[in-house]
Order: structure tokens, then C-alpha cells, then sequence
């Protein structure tokens, strides 16, 4: 089974005024075996500079991560990435856009006709069906993150890294696309590691939502989500355990503001 | 250019095709109705002044039919048509592909930045006498002069636009696993392309003055000579006819950049029309 080893890792950064801000302080998480696992804290608690270094984007000032055991020293075909502000290459179309995902990840401009297959079926998957030559600005946002997420998918990975997908959704996009990603989930095997600041949508989507203290970032709490799965299903907001999970995690969260 | 954005092939149509059309229809009847209007006033001014000043439109029309038939204004655009297609074709690919290497790779910009930078602020009439000098008169010293008008705007609007690739869009590219390579390829070139354009848009200006001025005061041919003569001789009706071609040149070209650029970008975003 795939797993992705945070072993306390580390990271400062300087701000712009010189000064040496440290963004995580001795950080550990283990994440693997399909679960999906969500990180909540204040903003600037240091949560995007934790994925930005899983994904290997940055390294690590101390401590380091491990996949599967290897020391990641880069980005890996393994995994994928989905980002907040999506980052869609305005010249390609859908389809183009999707199958830089494979790309990328083969080093080859020629897919083969299997992997022709996987970006169809993938958009398929995600609801773009139809949509293929459209050209990402001829799209809405939610369209948008669809192929966001169809790049990552596309690209079969062992971990899903996702930066606040849906933070700059409105509120109904949002909640669909929560759904959908839960249904692809339950479909993908993939291990997730999502990053939000919205307690509903971590413990929605969640099996476990790791609260972290204001900066530097440390664990405060983690919480584990046992409402089933998947809960679409059901309307898993008003079960009375959800709403315990969320008054748990509020009061955490309030005392790192 | 509003109108072409929604029927672009391949892009699905997105609203009011049939408003678009409306006001297509409006704009050729406001085009008529300002010709129209345009060549009245141009009439009346003329009624009322020398001759020597302005002459009448129909004049003009004479004149320039007199010297297409006579093949003074043929050859004479051709004799300026070469010598500024060459010189804007090296200046273009020159201009592009050194925009891009110096917009690539910055330790090479920053050692000549400044010298094009110098370059770049000296009126290019400055360096005609330098160029006869060194090139004699003749159509070498006009290429090279349409050539040095362009190059430099197309460089450094190049150069611009590849130091100016989304960052973002390379991390995300970065996150995907594409090598450095691939990040130039996929992601640099592409965002460069509309700079290309907008360079190509600049240089098309600058190699026509380069181009005039240069018939003017260097070889006395083609259509800058014939401002020349014509001006002095003050034979105005037939000053007219140059001035037209290179007008026409002028739009044509334009025109031609904007249908290259639609073909070669449909996905820039025309929000701002």
C-alpha cells in the first residue's frame, strides 16, 4: 500500500520585511492506505508550505519526506497535485490540458493508445464528457477544477495532494464537487491529502482531519471522522455525530486564532 | 475584432450570434456613410483653397489611375516592397529568437540587456549616414535600416513575454514532473506567442517609416522618392497616389497580423474588445 511519511520536517522562510519566519516546527504525518486525510488549521499555520513540500515542490529545511520508503527529492509520477487557483494552460483545451498529465509525467508528447483511453475515460469521469476542445477560459470555474482534477487523476496516482480545491467556488460548485470527489474516491484507490480551512468540508470529506496550531504549524489534534462512507449517500451534515466533530474541532481551531 | 472572437472554428458558439450580426451589418452602413461624408468635407475644403494646397478628390483619383497605367507607381511599390519584406522578415526572426533566448536565459540578458537597451533609445535616423557610409547607397543599406527600425521592438516585447511566464503555471507544470525542458517547451513558448504578435505589430510601423525615410534621404527610388519628388515638384494630386499605396500597405498588414494572430492564439481571451 502506498504510504507518504512526513518525518518532522521543518521549514522557515524569509519574509519580505528580512525577518526569519519559521512555517513548521518539527512536523510528523503518515498518511497511506487509501485514506483520506484532511489538514485544518488557521491561515498561515503553515498548511500549504506542508503540501507544497509532499509534493516535492520545496524542499526541507530539516527532516525530510518519504514515499514508499524513498527519500522524495522532487515531484513524483506517483502522485499528483491539485491546486487551489488550478493552473489550467490557457492554450490547450480540455482534452490538451488533461493529457499534460501524462505528459508530464512519461516524458513523451505521444500517448499511447491505452493511455488515449485513460484521459477519455477520466473525462468521462469527471463530468467533461462533451467538453473536450473547450479552451479553459470558455469554461466556469467548477468546469474548471473538473479538469483540474482530471489532470491529476489521469495520472493514476498513489497520493492525491489537494491544495483547497474548492476554496474559490461558490458555495453550491462547492458542494457538488465535494460529492463527486468522494464518489471518485471511492473509485481511484488513491490516498488523499487535502488541505482546507473549512472545518465542514474537512470532516465531510474526511476519515481524519489533523488540526494544526496557528504558526509554526505543529499537530494539535487529530480527529477521526466515523460517519460511513460514502456519505453522499446520506445527508451526513446533520448527524449528530458531525455535529460533535465539528464543535470539537472549532473550539481547537479557535484557540490557535 | 468583437465579432470574430464568437466564430472562431472549433470554438463552440457561446451568445448572440444574431446581435453580432446586427451590428456587422450596422458597421458596413456606418463605414459607407463615413466615406461618403469623408470624401464631401475633402471636396468642399478643396472648392475653397488652392489646388496647390489640397487638390480635389477626383483629381487625386486621376492621377493615381495615370500613374498606375504608366507603371511608375507598380515599380515603384515593388522597389519598395523588397527591400522592407526582407528587412522585417530578418528582423522578425532575429528579433523572436534572440527575444526568447534572452528572456530564457537571464545571465545572457543581463550582459546585454543594456547595449540593446542603448541601441534601442537611438533615433534610428541617426544611424542612416553611418549606414551609407558603411553599406554605400544602395538597397543593402535600405534592408539594413528597415532591419535595425524593427528588430529592436520585436526583440525586447519578445523578451519581455518570455521573462513573464506565469510562475505559477511553471509550478504547477514543476508538480506534473515535466524537466526543465519541457517546462521551456510546454509552458515558456506558448505564453511568449502573444508577444510575438504584439512585438510583430510594433516592427510592421517602425519598418514602414524605416522604409520611407530610407527612399527619402538614401537611394531616390520606389514610393519614398515619390513623396520626395512629388512634394517638391508640389504636383500634390499625384503625391496622393503614394501616399494611398502605403496606407493600404499599411492596413493590409496590420490586417494580416491580426488574422495570423486569431489563427495561432484562439485561446486569447478578447474580454477587453
Amino acid at each position: 500500500m502506498p504510504e507518504l511519511d512526513i518525518v518532522s520536517v521543518r521549514k522557515s522562510y524569509r519574509s519580505p520585511t528580512g525577518e526569519n519566519l519559521l512555517a513548521l516546527a518539527d512536523f510528523s504525518l503518515k498518511i497511506g492506505g487509501g485514506r483520506f486525510v484532511t489538514v485544518v488549521g488557521p491561515s498561515g499555520c503553515g498548511k500549504t508550505t506542508l503540501l507544497r513540500m509532499a509534493a516535492g515542490l520545496v524542499p526541507t529545511d530539516v527532516g525530510e519526506i518519504r514515499l514508499d520508503g524513498a527519500r522524495l527529492t522532487g515531484p513524483s509520477p506517483k502522485m499528483s497535485m491539485v491546486f487551489q487557483g488550478i493552473g489550467l494552460m490557457p492554450w490547450k483545451t480540455v482534452a490538451g490540458n488533461v493529457t499534460l498529465g501524462i505528459q508530464l509525467q512519461a516524458h513523451r508528447h505521444k500517448l499511447a493508445d491505452k493511455e488515449l483511453g485513460l484521459v477519455n475515460s477520466t473525462l468521462e469521469l469527471v463530468g467533461l464528457k462533451g467538453f473536450e476542445h473547450y479552451y479553459p477560459h470558455q469554461l466556469s470555474g467548477g468546469m474548471q477544477q473538473r479538469v483540474g482534477l482530471a489532470r491529476a487523476l489521469v495520472r493514476q496516482p498513489e497520493i492525491l495532494l489537494m491544495d483547497e480545491p474548492f476554496g474559490a467556488l461558490d458555495a453550491q460548485t462547492r458542494a457538488v464537487l465535494q460529492d463527486e470527489l468522494l464518489s471518485l474516491w471511492g473509485r481511484v484507490n488513491s490516498t488523499v491529502l487535502f488541505i482546507t480551512h473549512d472545518l465542514d468540508e474537512a470532516i465531510y470529506l474526511s476519515d481524519l482531519v489533523v488540526i494544526m496550531s496557528r504558526r509554526p504549524g505543529r499537530i494539535k489534534q487529530v480527529l477521526e471522522v466515523k460517519l460511513p462512507q460514502p456519505r453522499y449517500r446520506y445527508d451526513a451534515r446533520a448527524e449528530p455525530e458531525f455535529a460533535r466533530l465539528r464543535s470539537i474541532a472549532w473550539q481547537s481551531i479557535k484557540e490557535e486564532l | 475584432m468583437t465579432e470574430i472572437s464568437n466564430m472562431l472554428p472549433g470554438t463552440p458558439p457561446k451568445n448572440g450570434k444574431s446581435a453580432v450580426a446586427v451590428i456587422g451589418g450596422n458597421q458596413y452602413l456606418v463605414g459607407a456613410v463615413s466615406i461618403v461624408v469623408f470624401l464631401a468635407v475633402w471636396q468642399l475644403v478643396s472648392m475653397n483653397v488652392p489646388p496647390i494646397i489640397l487638390p480635389a478628390p477626383a483629381k487625386v483619383l486621376v492621377a493615381f489611375v495615370q500613374l498606375t497605367a504608366s507603371g511608375e507607381l507598380i515599380r515603384a511599390t515593388g522597389q519598395t516592397v523588397w527591400p522592407f519584406a526582407v528587412g522585417l522578415v530578418i528582423a522578425f526572426i532575429v528579433g523572436t529568437s534572440v527575444g526568447l533566448v534572452l528572456g530564457i536565459f537571464r545571465p545572457a540578458a543581463r550582459v546585454l540587456d543594456p547595449y540593446i537597451f542603448v541601441f534601442w533609445s537611438i533615433p534610428n535616423i541617426a544611424w542612416l549616414p553611418l549606414f551609407i557610409a558603411w553599406f554605400g547607397v544602395g538597397n543593402l543599406t535600405l534592408v539594413i535600416f528597415v532591419f535595425v527600425s524593427a528588430v529592436f521592438p520585436q526583440l525586447l516585447t519578445v523578451e519581455a513575454g518570455a521573462k513573464e511566464a506565469d510562475s505559477f503555471l511553471v509550478e504547477v507544470a514543476r508538480s506534473l514532473g515535466g524537466t526543465k525542458r519541457e517546462i521551456l517547451r510546454l509552458v515558456v513558448l506558448p505564453s511568449a506567442l502573444p508577444y510575438i504578435f504584439a512585438g510583430l505589430r510594433i516592427a510592421v510601423g517602425r519598418a514602414l517609416v524605416g522604409i520611407i525615410v530610407g527612399q527619402l534621404l538614401i537611394v531616390a527610388t520606389g514610393i519614398g522618392y515619390m513623396f520626395q519628388f512629388y512634394g517638391e515638384t508640389l504636383s500634390l494630386a499625384k503625391y496622393f497616389a503614394p501616399l494611398i499605396v502605403i496606407a493600404a500597405l499599411a492596413v493590409l498588414l496590420n490586417r494580416g497580423v491580426n488574422w495570423a494572430e486569431r489563427v495561432l492564439i484562439p485561446w486569447k481571451q478578447r474580454a477587453f474588445v
